[in-house]
């Protein structure tokens, strides 16, 4: 019954979905990027490595929700344990999944802007199932990410490199810091508390 | 559980509640409001209260190392209990039957007996989704007692049930109110009549009542207040003495 009973917990939080969509961002991520003919200049990445773990927060975010929040807390089962081992087995797979789309200039807009961004993307969802829901969890890092996107540009100064992360090359270390931040408050935040309850309570 | 006080923002849900309860089926009735969601949430251990002491079989709920425990004994059907559409009967029940933490080996008989009592053995593979509201509130009864708790709560138990299986319920809340204790939130004072051993009125957040079915319809056979029953004439004029004793205060 414990190996049905986690077959029984992935398929409550929808996971054989979630892998199939992570596996789709994916495979959208490499078409998109092999469209940019990024060999002339790999800035032209930034669409990309921006946008598509943008799409993957978004699937493991809505994957965080319980439609049965109520009974799940009367569980004997501590949570935090299967939160963390969801939310961190989740991100791992995009982490290693997406990186493929942008392969080699590892110092600009390679895979390791593509794994910083998808932790941090991962992060401020998480926070946000936590604090807001997990149905609206991939809003705040929606609009943070496309405010950053397209306001970014003609920034100046030591930090932009912190505010603006998703769009930094991947050797800044002040995008990391901000990025693992968002990761480590993020992750935490959901692992202690879970995503918040939704819908009728009486 | 002593002193209970439970508040929802800036709302007070409930309020110096005194109340013990022992095995049997105990009836909490009341209007909109009257904090009986707030009482079983408190009682099932999702919800805390602001003020007050709560022990459950023999544990004061407050100590955290209690819980897994207390939980473990408990069965507990929310008003809304959000199965997932993509399981089978059997699948949700062994879902919380899993969550419940018990034995493997004892499980799968476990189930297939909750599910047959309440009339579903033969709907055991079918999706959730595929049911009526009436069979999807008797899969929420059927969750709550895989586990054969020592503290059952209800609430709202036979909402979208027809009357066969109305009449069917209450038969196993009294097969399960003479081993456990049982407490069922409802707006039907008929099934408090046929069911319950033990009434207790709610009314904003207070004990407006406590007595027993026939108490209840003893008031109301005294009574010319509203009401088609005795027992429903009894539950106005409680609930107006009520009223009338907090005006005074």
């Amino acid at each position: 019954m414990t190996t049905a009973g986690q077959v029984l917990y992935a398929r409550s939080r929808a996971l054989p979905a979630t892998l199939v969509a992570l596996a789709g961002t994916a495979a959208f991520a490499v078409w998109a990027a092999a469209r940019l003919d990024s060999y002339l200049d790999p800035d032209r990445r930034v669409p990309v490595v921006a946008l598509a773990p943008l799409l993957a927060a978004a699937v493991i975010g809505v994957s965080l929700s319980s439609p049965s929040d109520e009974l799940d807390r009367t569980a004997v089962r501590p949570w935090w344990p299967r939160r963390l081992a969801q939310l961190a087995g989740l991100t791992a797979l995009a982490a290693v999944l997406l990186p493929v789309a942008v392969l080699g200039h590892p110092e600009t807009f390679g895979p390791p802007a593509m794994i910083r961004n998808t932790l941090g993307c991962t992060g401020v969802t998480a926070a946000a199932a936590a604090l807001l829901g997990a149905r609206l969890s991939w809003l705040p890092a929606f609009g943070y990410v496309s405010a950053v996107y397209l306001g970014s540009a003609g920034a100046h100064g030591s930090a932009v490199t912190v505010w603006a992360w998703p769009v930094q090359p991947g050797a800044q270390p002040g995008a990391w810091a901000a990025a693992l931040g968002a990761f480590a408050v993020g992750g935490a935040l959901f692992v202690v508390r879970g995503a918040r309850a939704e819908g009728p309570r009486g | 559980m002593t002193g209970l006080r439970v508040r929802h923002r800036r709302t007070v849900a409930l309020d110096s509640v005194d109340l013990a309860l022992g095995t049997g089926v105990h009836g909490l009735l009341g209007p909109n409001g009257a904090g009986k969601t707030s009482l079983i949430r408190v009682l099932a251990t999702v919800a805390g209260p602001s003020a007050g002491r709560v022990e459950l079989l023999g544990r004061d709920t407050a100590e955290h190392r209690a819980l897994g425990e207390v939980r473990g004994r408990l069965g507990y059907l929310p008003q809304e209990f959000g199965y997932y559409p993509g399981f089978t009967v059997r699948e949700f029940v062994s879902y919380v039957a899993w969550l419940k933490e018990m034995p493997a080996a004892r499980t799968p008989a476990a189930v297939e007996r909750a599910v047959a009592r309440v009339g579903l053995a033969d709907r055991a593979d079918r999706k959730i989704r595929t049911l009526s509201g009436g069979m999807v509130r008797r899969v929420g009864i059927a969750q709550a007692i895989v586990n054969a708790p020592e503290v059952l709560l209800l609430d709202e138990p036979t909402a979208g049930l027809d009357p066969e299986q109305r009449v069917e319920f209450r038969e196993l809340l009294r097969e399960l109110g003479a081993s456990a204790t049982v407490v069922v939130s409802t707006h039907l004072v008929e099934d408090v009549a046929a069911a319950c051993t033990e009434v207790t009125l709610l009314d904003s957040g207070r004990v407006a009542y406590r007595g027993t079915p026939d108490t209840l319809t003893a008031l109301g056979e005294t009574s010319d207040g509203p009401g088609d029953h005795p027992i429903e004439r009894g539950y106005t004029a409680a609930l107006r003495a009520h009223r009338a004793t907090e005006v005074l205060r």
